[in-house]
């Protein structure tokens, strides 16, 4: 091969790999858009035990590899605004399984688990999780919180949620507030007051964004939901004073049992409804928590 | 003893750097700087935990490989090139030899393992900003992933005084793999009703390593302490069992007809 004939196979070369790099690159997005939703929803080995024999000593590294996979998942389908989540308890369980010792994926798979808006609505199985990581980590305090949260806030257990907590602070680095906590819920149940105590303990205890967003978010609507207690509370009291409700927020300023103009977390004035009723201005963000809905027992685990 | 087997020795890693062989440390950089950086972002909560189980699961894999793979090639390149002929001609005993290669590919590997432990540390730094005492368990798991590493070479290097590479790769392997799942096949012959089988089994847990013992990523990701009694038995355990795999090796190479 001559000098002049080499140079230009190798020119001919530089020009080819790229083309033929850009040509499989088209072809790949084709065979993606076809197959990537039923590839999504795939979980091909879904014993946690087999999975950790076949990692052949490897398992914490496969379980941090599934945890990073669950968090992915959870995110996708809160991208798609799709709340149903058939393969998160599997990529939870197998996490676990493979790493016992994995505390993110108890902590933040519980919330992903229970959460009713932006999760899959099963508490049930968050509390198994949870139970799951205190079994295998007896010490740590800070699953018990969430144990604790979970039957108080998605259950409605005041009972198993104060012993929880009571649990929590009989570890060897559980905090006093815990034996606190326990004590008020064993004396009050639930309250708005608890509410909001807790929510600030998840919201103090979280790095994670978006749990402390949600966090948030709960907080303001709380704080909205006793500020129309309170509110509703002194319009029944101008009726006891002058035979009707108040028409307007001004009224009740005039009457001398309201100061200034009442403004919930987001800034906005809250609005006076009829029969005494106050509810949250239109363009506010501010959201009034839902009591959790029942978890639909007909969903696999 | 002569100062023979540490001529070969040094002279077996001298190989390996013009092999190459320590190029993987570039893999191993790109992999750790991958991880501190991505991993922030993909994942929740567990940016330190990658670090660690993929640093000491990169240790383990990599050296793994040149273990078994150089090693079944100790002594088949030596009489595939003929230069055994030339080096047995010299007042070298074979079991001198056989030490000195072994003794080459350990340095070898432990001077790779020493340049990804600062891989590692560098990523853990760079991830967590500051070490805690609890790290010494990453050196504890590294240690044990030496150990682990020895005892494979003597087991490649076993294979490779009477078996061509292929099959000392198969072989080295099969009992690598076998010592990892010790536990549970001696846990299987406990759950049969045969006593044969439970005899059996309990043989086999005896005879191969077991390399299950040597594996404390988990305990050294998580921070918590490796007991002492296991850094002393896990030595003593992988010295004994090297110094008979090596002792096995002579024995069969000495008889070995050459010609």
């Amino acid at each position: 091969m001559t000098n002049a004939s080499q140079k230009r196979s190798s020119w001919l070369a530089l020009g080819a790999v790229p083309l033929l790099f850009a040509a499989l690159f088209a072809l790949q997005t084709r065979i993606d858009a076809r197959t990537r939703t039923e590839a999504q929803e795939e979980l091909l080995l879904r014993s946690p035990r087999a999975i950790e024999k076949i990692s052949l000593g490897y398992d914490s590294l496969l379980a941090d590899i599934y945890w990073t996979r669950a968090v992915q998942y959870y995110g996708g389908k809160l991208a798609d605004q799709n709340l149903h989540f058939p393969l998160l308890w599997p990529l939870l369980d197998i996490s676990t399984t493979l790493d016992p010792k994995l505390l993110p994926a108890y902590h933040f798979g519980a919330m992903f688990l229970s959460e009713p808006r932006v999760g899959a609505n099963r508490p049930d199985l968050a509390v198994e999780l949870v139970k799951r990581g205190i079994a295998a980590n007896p010490d740590r305090w800070g699953l018990y919180a969430d144990l604790g949260f979970l039957y108080y806030w998605y259950l409605r257990d005041y009972g198993d949620a104060a012993s929880a907590y009571l649990a929590g602070s009989h570890t060897p680095q559980g905090p006093a507030w815990m034996k606190f906590m326990a004590a008020r819920l064993d004396q009050k149940g639930g309250s708005l007051e608890n509410s909001r105590m807790i929510w600030t303990q998840v919201y103090e205890s979280n790095s994670d964004p978006k749990i402390r967003k949600l966090a948030l978010d709960t907080l303001k609507g709380l704080k909205a939901e006793q500020d129309e207690q309170e509110l509703e509370a002194v319009a029944s009291e101008y009726r006891r004073r002058f035979g009707r409700y108040p028409a307007s927020i001004a009224e009740m300023r005039d009457s001398g049992l309201l100061r200034g103009t009442p403004v919930d977390p987001d800034g906005y004035p809250y609005v006076l409804e009829p029969d005494g009723l106050f509810g949250l201005n239109a363009r506010s963000t501010v959201a009034i928590p839902l009591e959790p809905r029942t978890p639909p027992r007909s969903l696999a685990k | 003893m002569s100062a023979m087997p540490g001529v070969v020795a040094i002279n077996t890693f001298r190989e390996a750097v013009r092999d190459r062989v320590l190029y993987n440390l570039v893999f191993f950089a790109l992999l750790m700087i991958g991880a501190a950086i991505i991993v922030g972002q993909i994942s929740i909560g567990i940016e330190r935990l990658v670090i660690v189980n993929l640093g000491l699961s990169a240790i383990s894999i990599f050296g793994l490989v040149m273990a078994i793979f150089i090693g079944v090639g100790l002594v088949y390149k030596e009489i595939e090139k003929r230069t055994l002929y030339s080096l047995l001609s010299k007042p070298i005993r074979r079991w001198e030899f056989l030490v000195g290669k072994y003794a080459g590919l350990v340095l070898t590997l432990v001077i790779n393992t020493a340049f990804m432990t600062l891989g590692l540390a560098a990523a853990l730094f760079y991830v967590a900003r500051s070490f805690v005492r609890s790290d010494a368990s990453i050196l504890i798991a590294i240690y044990f992933i030496l150990l682990a590493l020895a005892l494979v070479t003597a087991i490649a290097l076993f294979f490779s005084c009477f078996s061509s590479p292929m099959l000392s790769t198969l072989f080295t392997l099969a009992i690598y793999i076998t010592g990892i799942f010790a536990g549970d096949i001696r846990d299987f012959g406990a759950l049969t009703h045969s006593s044969f089988i439970r005899g059996a089994t309990s043989v086999l847990y005896y005879l191969v390593p077991n390399f299950h013992d040597f594996n404390s990523i988990a305990v050294a990701a998580h921070g918590e302490s490796i007991p002492f009694a296991l850094v002393w038995q896990n030595t003593l355990y992988a010295l004994m069992y090297i110094v008979l795999l090596l002792v096995a090796s002579s024995a069969i190479f000495s008889r070995r007809n050459l010609k």
